[in-house]
């Protein structure tokens, strides 16, 4: 295209700056995660070399395999709380009923405040003494199922998960209305003169057309799974007793806490291993059915 | 065009409000007893405030520090914004102005960054910073919210470059500019759609994130906004009604950003989210 001179100095001084920052704190530092994983530091005193040490001690740590129980219901939670009702509410939001862009607004609105918000939001509603939830069952006469929400472990994970799907089903929304938008009109014309309406027609028609998308989301919604952090973090700090402890923060407090840099490292790693591991099996499934 | 039954609208207009219920609620309520007095709320927690409590909120804005918060998200959201889609775009046009031997390479890497989870990056990024004597300043933020973030711009930008006319810059090789010139004068102007894009989508991912500000701040005049608030919880566990004001402050700016520029946000995060 350009066969300037001096062009390939221009090139590389272009590209250089945004590299540079970017090796260096995004990519180069999951080399030094790997590396790190192996040894024993606590930050002060000499890094040690251990081989596979960390891993086998996380390994047989009930309370990690506690966090990746929580992980899965995360996950579990995401798959068929937050896609399905995404779907349905892009469904509905696809038909040009009245008022569809206002429920739009209102369903993406979680997704642009900050995770900190929606916790701590959250938090007040789930409060044993003062919160929305408590007094809203007392108002109603159901005095009984009054709860300590967070604090029950019977509840506590049932509570994020709520909290969870509040916080993202509208990205899902928006994504599934953005792929039933670029339905050719063509199709649901042909659909209709056959005959396809309502129910059958969705299922039949509508699904199948849009199962790139379904994919993407189910991909991406895993992936998310295994990042959540801030929500967990604020609400319940992983408690009681590690009952609603996940991956991210068992690392953080390893690592942060414990000054555990080594054994920290080494869960991240596994954390990264695990979600591509799962991703890599809910593609191939995918790959399988198509064939 | 479309005509529905008449159960069909009972149906999804039903499902639709109690949604939007369910979302608007929990704000609505935390907003109306941020001006009650904490016994009033105590007492009734659904009713409206019997006289608006300013007091809340001016006490929370002292309390919460919530002046040093805003200024600090502010300065970090929008240098970490100026440095990501300026040096972004620099090496998008390159990208996709420019023949040259590791381009493809280059780009792919750019990419691969939309797929690296910030906490497997966490522990060497604090052991990094502590090196560099940078630990609980702004830069600990501003580099890896540029680093992180860079990925994405580069995506967007580089796509809408590329649709340019090959023939575009020429008029300013004739003039004898240099590629800089053209970049700065030519190029920069016309991806104005696609900057506010980014722009947009940076200012709200930096404003936002708590992660990183919880690793690599600790002094209170540095925290942002989300770090601030969620110290400010923990302690003050006993006034629900301060806390609420707080989060009230912290909403409203947000809630402004988001219902005017709805549609790009909209957007850009969808497309975020599909290409990540």
């Amino acid at each position: 295209m350009q066969t300037l001179k001096g062009t390939r100095l221009a090139i590389f001084l272009g590209l250089f700056p945004a590299l540079l920052i970017y090796l260096g704190i995004a990519i180069v530092p999951i080399g030094l995660s790997l590396y790190f994983s192996f040894t024993n530091w606590d930050g002060i005193s000499a890094m040690k070399f251990i081989g596979f040490d960390n891993f086998v001690k996380i390994l047989s740590d009930d309370t990690f395999w506690l966090t990746v129980k929580n992980n899965l219901i995360i996950m579990v939670t995401g798959l068929i709380g937050q896609i399905p009702l995404g779907l349905v509410l892009a469904l509905l939001l696809n038909r040009g009923l009245k008022g569809s862009g206002f429920f739009r607004t209102v369903g993406f609105m979680p997704v642009v405040i900050s995770s900190v918000m929606v916790s701590l939001i959250w938090g007040m509603v789930y409060n044993t003494e003062y919160g929305m939830l408590n007094n809203l069952l007392g108002m109603i006469g159901l005095d009984s199922w009054k709860m300590n929400w967070l604090g029950d472990t019977r509840t506590s994970m049932l509570a994020i998960s709520i909290a969870y799907i509040w916080q993202n089903c509208g990205l899902y929304m928006v994504i599934f209305l953005a792929a039933l938008q670029n339905i050719p009109d063509e199709v649901n014309e042909a659909a209709e003169l056959d005959g396809a309406t309502g129910l059958k027609r969705t299922w039949r028609i509508t699904i199948p057309m849009i199962k790139g998308t379904i994919m993407v989301n189910v991909v991406y919604s895993i992936s998310n799974s295994f990042r959540v952090f801030d929500l967990i973090q604020i609400l319940t700090g992983g408690g009681p007793a590690h009952q609603t402890e996940v991956m991210t923060l068992y690392m953080y407090n390893s690592a942060f806490l414990n000054m555990r840099y080594g054994y920290g490292s080494a869960v991240s790693i596994l954390i990264l291993l695990f979600s591509l591991i799962v991703i890599t099996f809910v593609n191939r499934i995918n790959r399988e059915k198509d064939a | 065009m479309k005509r529905h039954s008449r159960l069909f609208q009972l149906f999804a207009y039903t499902f639709l409000s109690l949604f939007a219920i369910i979302n608007i609620v929990p704000l609505f309520w935390m907003v109306v007893n941020s001006f009650k007095k904490e016994q009033e709320y105590a007492a009734d927690p659904f009713s409206f405030p019997k006289a608006l409590q300013f007091s809340n909120y001016a006490k929370a804005w002292e309390v919460a520090n919530m002046d040093v918060y805003f200024l600090n998200s502010i300065i970090i959201t929008f240098a970490s914004l100026i440095i990501t889609v300026l040096l972004g775009a620099l090496a998008a046009y390159f990208l996709s102005r420019f023949k040259f031997k590791l381009r493809g390479t280059t780009y792919s890497l750019f990419l691969l960054g939309m797929l690296v989870p910030i906490h497997a990056t966490l522990i060497p990024i604090f052991l990094i910073m502590q090196k560099l004597h940078l630990l609980d300043t702004y830069w600990s933020l501003i580099l890896p919210y540029t680093a992180f973030h860079l990925s994405l711009t580069i995506f967007i930008l580089e796509g809408f470059m590329r649709s340019f006319p090959k023939d575009l810059e020429e008029s300013g090789v004739v003039d004898g500019a240099g590629v800089y010139r053209i970049f700065w004068s030519i190029i920069l102007p016309i991806t104005r759609p696609a900057l506010a894009t980014v722009i947009i989508l940076n200012f709200i991912y930096n404003w936002n994130e708590y992660l990183f500000a919880l690793v690599l701040i600790t002094s209170t005049e540095l925290k942002t906004l989300p770090l601030g608030l969620s110290n400010f919880a923990g302690i003050e566990t006993a006034s629900l009604t301060l806390q609420m004001a707080a989060l009230t402050i912290a909403l409203i700016p947000i809630l402004i950003f988001y219902l005017l520029l709805q549609k790009q946000l909209v957007n850009g995060m969808t497309a975020g989210a599909v290409k990540g």
